[in-house]
């Protein structure tokens, strides 16, 4: 009885305060992905992503390049196959959203 | 102000929306519905001393009738489907479904086959995707919170 209390006092509180105070991932955590103004729109990323989330489409000369972020597997296949460094994992995680559409992001080339 | 006192004020808050919505506290049913089983892990989790998601008045029961809300995982099997359905139809309204993982909002790895639908959303209706693969708890938590406000929202446009 004695030890379990010493135990329970020397363990302490171990909750985290994660709604009240942001908790942020350890470094190397593979979360939202984002592309930047360096894409080429060259389409190496589209060949290696296994669920096939990342697609491409061209509307009157404007090319974009689409990401959804439902149906990720924050696998990082497309930041090592980008050779621009194009695309880049960040730690952020928090991506629940109540429709699909806006868990899609996208760049498109400039005119 | 501390830290303690913080948290007192949001889980606070967190009760007093669930209060207000449902007059309780909000009961939560897991689904599996083919999933690879780090879904499930990952809700294990949410109930350990360190993300402990009874404090703000959560619980995981075990059976949909006794349940407000569907915690979905996986990309709907083929054999699950019939039983998804049971399931949804057996949970009393007003109800809300959270699909978590990318298996249950799109299929994921496994995409749409023969043998899975291809998310959730095919079979039922979803009111908070949860993309992760898995999702941590901590994304769980911010999901289930997003879910809360949606509920809020239906429950009003019945009464209007």
């Amino acid at each position: 009885m004695l030890e379990i209390l010493r135990k329970t006092i020397k363990a302490g509180c171990q909750t985290t305060k994660y709604p009240a105070v942001p908790d942020i991932a350890p470094e190397g955590f593979r979360g939202k992905p984002e592309i930047s103004d360096k894409c080429t729109f060259c389409g190496d990323c589209i060949k290696v992503c296994p669920p096939g989330v990342i697609w491409f489409t061209e509307k009157s000369g404007e090319k974009t390049l689409s990401l959804s972020y439902c149906g990720c597997i924050f696998c990082g296949r497309c930041e090592e196959a980008c050779g621009y460094g194009a695309i880049k994992l960040t730690q952020e995680y928090e991506l629940a959203s109540k429709t699909k559409e806006d868990l899609i992001t996208s760049i498109r080339s400039k005119l | 102000m501390t830290v303690e006192d913080e948290i007192e004020i949001m889980g606070q808050r967190l009760n007093d929306k669930i209060r207000n919505i449902f007059g309780r506290s909000l009961h939560i049913r897991e689904v599996d519905a083919g999933s690879c089983n780090a879904c499930e892990v990952e809700v294990n989790a949410l109930s350990n001393p360190i993300y402990d998601i009874e404090r703000f008045g959560l619980h995981i029961v075990a059976s949909p009738r006794h349940a407000d809300m569907l915690l979905v995982t996986g990309p709907v099997t083929r054999n699950m489907e019939l039983a998804l359905l049971k399931t949804y139809n057996a949970t009393p309204s007003p109800k809300l479904v959270a699909a978590m993982g990318s298996c249950a909002c799109n299929g994921g790895i496994f995409g749409d086959t023969y043998a899975s639908c291809g998310g959730v959303d095919k079979i039922i209706p979803v009111d908070v995707y949860i993309p992760g693969c898995p999702p941590r708890p901590q994304a769980v938590i911010f999901g289930l919170m997003v879910a809360l406000d949606k509920l809020e929202q239906k429950i009003r446009k019945k009464e209007v």
